[in-house]
């Protein structure tokens, strides 16, 4: 069966002290369903990407709260997986179409972070983690700096090679209207940013975010007088153990290896066939590790040149900000702009086939999608 | 973390752990502490090979500049994070240089 992606829709990201979740959920989905000329009342099911609404805002059963918000009469669901929480339900969405239970659905992946005090928000974010790391009294910086410092010990990467990534995905987001950052930054800039979990500086780390996303996923070829009709090529999802003490490996995410191997088996397709990757840059060493376990660049070979594929057009979760449940379906929004041809200043020219990875925690989930037009 | 029982529950795995003598594997300094332990912070957190066993703990006693892999830890009982409102206090595995 095809499955396609008829609608798409991003809020802008960042310190929206002014903007709900309702808000931005009602922003998100009416956008994806003007996108793709559809009417709430074709809406089957609703898949709801989020982590934290119960641990920071007391709000849970997201499902029926979001269907009554959006005014659809719907089955809905919450899907959690930490960070990969967007990814998570755009698999759970693709399934429920595949099956041929639904026809249409609506993908909303939504976070709201800045209500709440930043130590509350990493203390809520090591949910994601093993409780011997909340015992340890470790952060999401912190867990990516032991990797980092790991990978710097095995193949004299360096922190400015580090920074390097930063640096892009900045550079992206400047031309990216929904962007949380869109400010140019040196290396320098980030080598002198001050210091959250060495060797991790502030500006090697994505920022806390408020936004959402919104996609429609049909076996329905709406709309069909759009020649660039954005299909799914594959969805796969893949888990390893929460913490990072029990990992064999601490130079790579293993989850991300094999969840990449399902989708290149899913898709017929190898990395060569990428034109244009939105991956989970949490922290600048994630978009190297992501780099070497998608098999975009041999592991390592800190990514000078990633052999002609586009990185974080969106100026990925460092640049564009990270609403925890928001960012796997905005990664999908984004390609299927950048597969329609229509992403404006940030276009990757003659993009064909587009890749997302997203990650949960420190790799205990990743979910990576194929898309082509 | 901090519920009576679960604490309880959680006094076996400690009691195993104590006492272990192991090696830094990877660390971090922790400047930017989540909520209940910013009395601590900085601080180092460690990932630690206690012979074929790996954990992730607090490295205590410790001077910052002084850290490196393969520094020589063994386990012991410490505070982890501020008494909460009940006046519970949670205790845990750390690490300390042997």
């Amino acid at each position: 069966m095809n499955i396609f992606i008829p609608g798409v829709a991003t809020t802008k990201f960042g310190e929206l002290w002014g903007v709900s979740p309702r808000t931005l959920a009602h922003e998100a989905a009416g956008g994806a369903l003007r996108d793709a000329r559809l009417e709430p009342k074709d809406i089957e099911a609703v898949f709801v990407g989020n982590m934290l609404s119960g641990m920071l805002g007391g709000q849970e059963h997201l499902g029926a709260f979001f269907a009554e918000e959006l005014g659809l009469a719907a089955p809905a669901f919450k899907i959690e997986g930490a960070c990969a929480s967007g990814g998570l339900a755009m698999h759970n969405a693709i399934n429920a179409v595949s099956s041929g239970q639904y026809r249409t659905v609506l993908v909303l992946g939504i976070e709201k972070m800045t209500d709440h005090r930043p130590e509350d928000v990493a203390a809520a974010l090591m949910g994601a983690g093993s409780e011997e790391e909340r015992t340890a009294g470790a952060t999401f910086p912190g867990l990516y700096a032991i990797l980092s410092r790991a990978h710097m010990a095995a193949f004299g990467t360096t922190s400015a090679d580090l920074a390097r990534v930063a640096v892009k995905n900045h550079a992206h987001a400047a031309r990216n209207p929904h962007a949380q950052f869109r400010t140019k930054i040196t290396v320098e800039d980030v080598l002198k940013s001050s210091m959250i979990a060495d060797p991790l500086h502030l500006l090697d780390c994505s920022p806390i975010s408020d936004g959402a996303a919104a996609v429609i996923v049909s076996s329905v070829k709406h709309h069909v007088s759009r020649k660039n009709a954005v299909q799914v090529a594959a969805s796969a999802v893949a888990t390893d153990t929460l913490g990072l003490a029990q990992r064999k490996s601490l130079t790579e995410l293993a989850a991300t290896r094999e969840a990449a191997r399902r989708a290149y088996r899913e898709s017929g397709m190898s990395p060569k066939d990428i034109d244009v990757i939105e991956l989970h840059d949490c922290f600048t060493i994630a978009e190297i590790l992501a780099l070497e376990d998608l098999g975009v660049v041999p592991k390592g070979r800190v990514p000078a040149r990633r052999g002609g594929v586009v990185v974080n057009p969106s100026g990925g979760l460092k640049g564009c900000g990270h609403p925890v449940g928001a960012t796997g379906v905005k990664q999908i929004a984004e390609l299927v702009e950048q597969l329609r041809g229509s992403a404006g200043e940030r276009q990757v020219p003659n993009s064909r086939v587009g890749l997302a990875h997203n990650v949960g925690g420190s790799g205990g989930t990743a979910v990576v999608h194929i898309l082509t037009v | 973390m901090k519920s009576p029982v679960k604490l309880w529950r959680n006094q076996k795995k400690v009691r195993d752990l104590v006492g272990l003598v192991g090696t830094v594997v990877s660390w971090t300094t922790i400047r930017v502490p989540p909520a209940g332990f910013s009395d601590q912070a900085p601080y180092v957190v460690a990932l630690v090979a206690l012979g074929r066993r790996r954990i992730m703990a607090q490295l205590v006693d410790v001077d910052l500049s002084s850290v490196s892999v393969g520094l020589r830890v063994i386990t012991v009982v410490r505070r982890v994070t501020k008494p909460s409102q009940d006046g519970i206090i949670p205790y845990g595995i750390k690490v300390k240089p042997l």
